[in-house]
């Protein structure tokens, strides 16, 4: 008989735990099985390749501190989108906030530097940046608010002129931001009391481990507190809130003005970190829009975000390798990102629905 | 696996030589993740006949309907049309051996007129519709069912009674042989069912069979020719319909013990006014919801507000729960006023409030138990939950709420369970102590067992000294509780009676706009 079994999706009536640790986990191997498809069929070889990338990223000292060190960035701006998208609110200028927070925390490295003690200047350029990032989203978070103007729309546009308000401090000849005496446009170095000094010999700054803190205090604030229970209760039903007398402007308001303060804050750990100056580099490298992807792999986790960030940080710096090392394009360890998002995305239905093959009834007509 | 529990069965049930059923299941089975929800069922309904499947929410009388229009298939055991065996792969595929299921919940396109809604997944329309030859073929199906109906009027402007005429006519328009009707009744004013019962009346006499699904009793004795009752997944009983059981009887199959849905008034005198309304006039939109209403409601008092639904009963309760702002009047709770103070302030003052709408906004669907008798309460900055937990676990004995405890998600509760929630947390006061209730449609949807439970409840807090505004349109609820019904009627109060001497065809009456004035 012809095609005896058909495949059937059941709901689950309950996602299993270990579910939601394995989808993401097969995703990724799935991800890596797609990209070796595609790299057997380009010529190169799928093992070497991936060894390289694994080396270079993760397995190395050289590897891992590298790796880290760019998780930094990536945690803070995934923390940023997930804090949005927690609240269905959907934040997608992180990219905008962080060239922001980088010009908020070069502008505090530049005019006051020279006047303040490092242990002071390392906290202000992270709160001066966090603000200016903060300020970046305020339009949209208002707007939202107020009036239900689409955040999504209004921050994404936002980025353009953030990039393009970026490139003017940079060009502009007598820019308070541009190096003096440089004929080629680059921003002028912070001073040295607003640059941290990296761990020993890598490029592992101690943000790092405050950006890892703040997601840990970012996932107990969700989980305990009374801002938490407010952002669920708006997130998942907007009348019980009215009900409650739970004002969702305010908390619109609040959650919208915190997801930009923590995209602007990867902008000044770049200042007080590896960059130490605005630099309009910055805008060939995405690292606000990987904090969409880091997000969505981590299910807005905060936890969560602090491996995706780990893991898409590994994959950047092992691409980047390769293309030094060998001769494979550094673009592989791109796709290998898009990848990954796809099958994640795809791997939900297996959270929610069994699937099964099921033997075709016979028919009695 | 035997039926030999089975009660009066009205003819044998795989009948030899007689003319083989239209539609029967034999020994279905179906599992869902986690429950049986059909064990071995049997069913079967012949042409002209009215059979209804009784049962509580979760007694599998939805699963076996699916099963007998294509939307599940059974697990084990089969589906005979004719008495020939089917498989039914699809709802397209009942269609085809003429069964059409009418959802509960309509499927139409409100922006469609009712013939294009009508012809809505026909396969043999022409490229270019000829709107005209349409609309004559559906008017026509429709009269000679006598369901007239205007096939170019806009779903969205019909009323729900005309809604589910144009689901009815969809299905009949589309050969159906076999009509399931999803608890049909839910929707409808007791003047649409009357209706609906005439109409499922000229469609059995043309040789349709009627499965109706249902939990009410009381119509079921009336209309149907044989009743299945199932429970837990079983067919606990086969009984003939038309009033030839008793519906204490039926209650008890249903439910599996004696169920009191008797009246229940004031034990006590009543004490001083709690909620003082005057003039209250609400305009949204250019459009009077509510105009010039004054009452009030006592310590230990219930007041029953009926009417057809949409005629301002969710705008009143909303008003002074402090989610709405009077466009004049005000309203007093506890002799302080509450006029347009917002929510907290109402609950400050000792109001509760259950909305109709359970889940979604009474209840936060992925939220705990605990986490949702939190919503109306004071919340420290860090949330104590463990300090509410004991009180939580208590509740939950106290109300009968079937969970695995205080973390049981809100979404996973049965709608009975659901609304025990809702009650346990705004009974048992937040803020302050509860001083006044208002409730709406307190029962909608539950099943008989907790409709028990939950009148019980309300009745305690009624002898507590609670007072209590009940609105709802399930009129028998109010002329068993109230002990005062005041009639809402296009946002204004069209009569006023005590519950005592209520009687239900002036209540009706004043209901449909047909009478205004007090004591009428």
């Amino acid at each position: 008989m012809p095609a005896p079994f058909r495949i059937v999706f059941e709901q689950r009536a309950e996602t299993p735990k270990y579910l939601s640790a394995l989808v993401p986990l097969i995703s990724v191997l799935a991800a890596l099985v797609a990209g070796a498809l595609f790299l057997t069929a380009t010529g190169y070889s799928a093992t070497d390749t991936y060894k390289n990338m694994l080396d270079d990223g993760f397995l190395t000292y050289r590897g891992i501190t590298e790796t880290l060190g760019l998780s930094t960035v990536l945690i803070c701006t995934g923390i940023a989108a997930a804090f949005s998208f927690q609240m269905n609110l959907y934040n997608i200028g992180g990219e905008g906030q962080l060239y922001l927070g980088m010009i908020g925390g070069a502008w505090a490295g530049l005019a006051l530097g020279p006047h303040l003690p490092s242990f002071v200047m390392i906290p202000l350029v992270l709160i001066i940046g966090s603000f200016a990032g903060a300020v970046w989203i305020f339009v949209p978070a208002f707007v939202r608010a107020r009036l239900g103007t689409s955040e999504i729309v209004t921050t994404l546009l936002l980025t353009y002129v953030a990039s393009s308000l970026l490139k003017h401090f940079i060009n502009t000849p007598d820019s308070f931001f541009r190096a003096k005496n440089v004929a080629f446009p680059q921003g002028r170095n912070v001073a040295d009391s607003a640059a941290l000094s990296p761990i020993g010999d890598t490029r592992l700054y101690p943000t790092f481990f405050v950006v890892v803190a703040l997601a840990l205090f970012l996932y107990w604030l969700v989980k305990k507190t009374e801002f938490g229970y407010r952002i669920q209760v708006i997130a998942d039903s907007p009348r019980a809130a009215h009900y409650a007398g739970v004002s969702a402007n305010r908390t619109t308001m609040s959650v919208m003005l915190l997801s930009g303060a923590l995209a602007g804050l990867g902008g000044a750990t770049l200042i007080v970190g590896p960059f130490a100056r605005l630099d309009q580099g910055i805008t060939l490298l995405g690292y606000g829009y990987a904090g969409i992807v880091v997000a969505a792999l981590a299910r807005n986790n905060f936890a969560g975000i602090i491996v995706s960030g780990i893991l898409f940080a590994g994959l950047r710096v092992g691409g980047e390798k390769l293309q030094i090392s060998t001769d494979t394009p550094k673009h592989i360890g791109v796709m290998m990102q898009g990848a990954i998002l796809l099958f994640a995305l795809g791997g939900e239905a297996f959270r929610r629905y069994k699937i099964r093959a099921v033997r075709m009834k016979a028919v009695a007509q | 696996m035997s039926n030999t529990s089975h009660e009066v069965a009205s003819g044998p049930y795989h009948s030899g030589g007689a003319a083989p059923s239209a539609l029967s299941a034999h020994s279905v089975s179906k599992r869902f993740p986690g429950v049986l929800a059909n064990d071995s069922v049997d069913f079967d309904i012949q042409p002209g006949e009215v059979h209804t499947l009784l049962g509580e929410n979760g007694a599998g009388k939805s699963t076996l309907a699916a099963m007998l229009c294509g939307l599940y298939q059974p697990d084990s055991g089969y589906i005979a049309r004719n008495g020939q065996r089917v498989v039914l792969s699809s709802p397209r595929a009942g269609l085809q051996h003429g069964i059409a299921m009418v959802h509960q919940h309509f499927r139409l396109v409100d922006r469609f007129t009712v013939a294009e809604n009508v012809i809505l997944g026909s396969r043999n329309l022409s490229f270019v519709l000829d709107r005209r030859s349409i609309n004559e073929r559906v008017s026509e199906v429709a009269e000679s069912y006598g369901l007239p109906i205007d096939p170019t009027a806009t779903v969205g402007d019909l009323s729900v009674g005309q809604r589910q005429r144009v689901e009815i006519v969809k299905a009949l328009y589309q050969g159906a042989e076999i009509l399931l009707l999803d608890e049909p009744t839910a929707v409808l004013v007791p003047a649409e069912v009357e209706k609906l019962f005439e109409n499922v009346h000229a469609m059995t006499q043309a040789g349709k069979s009627i499965v109706f699904i249902s939990h009410k009793l009381g119509e079921v004795v009336e209309i149907s020719d044989r009743v299945t009752v199932l429970r837990g997944g079983k067919v606990t009983g086969h009984v003939s319909g038309r009033g030839a059981t008793d519906t204490k009887d039926l209650a008890r199959l249903m439910v599996g013990r004696d169920i009191n849905l008797g009246t229940q008034r004031a034990s006590h005198p009543t004490g001083h006014e709690v909620l003082q309304i005057r003039d209250v006039s609400l305009n949204v939109n250019g459009v009077n919801v509510l105009s010039n209403i004054s009452f009030n409601v006592h310590e230990g008092e219930m007041v029953g507000i009926a009417g057809v639904a949409g005629n301002g009963q969710k705008e009143l309760a909303d008003t002074i729960a402090g989610l709405l702002s009077p466009t004049s009047g005000s309203i007093s709770i506890g002799g302080a006023t509450a006029t347009d103070r917002g929510p907290i302030h109402a609950r400050e003052l000792g109001l509760a409030y259950v909305p109709e709408d359970r889940l979604g906004m009474g209840l936060v669907p992925s939220m705990s138990i605990l986490d949702n008798l939190l919503l109306t309460r004071d919340r420290h900055i860090v949330v104590d939950r463990a300090s509410v937990r004991p009180e939580a676990t208590r509740l939950i004995e106290q109300f009968e709420i079937k969970a695995n405890g205080p973390d049981h998600l809100a979404r996973k509760l049965s709608g009975g369970n659901a609304q025990k929630v809702l009650l346990a947390r705004e009974l048992s006061g937040g803020r302050t102590a509860t001083k006044l209730l208002v409730v709406c449609s307190p029962t909608r949807g539950l099943d008989v067992g907790a409709i028990e439970t939950v009148r019980r409840l309300l009745d305690d807090a009624r002898s507590a000294g609670q007072a209590i505004l009940l609105i709802s349109e399930d009129l028998d609820e109010i002329m068993s509780l109230a002990d005062r019904i005041l009639v809402l009627y296009r946002g204004s109060i069209a009569h006023e009676t005590p519950g005592e001497t209520a009687q239900i065809a002036t209540v009706g009456a004043a209901m449909a706009g047909l009478t205004t004035g007090v004591n009428g």
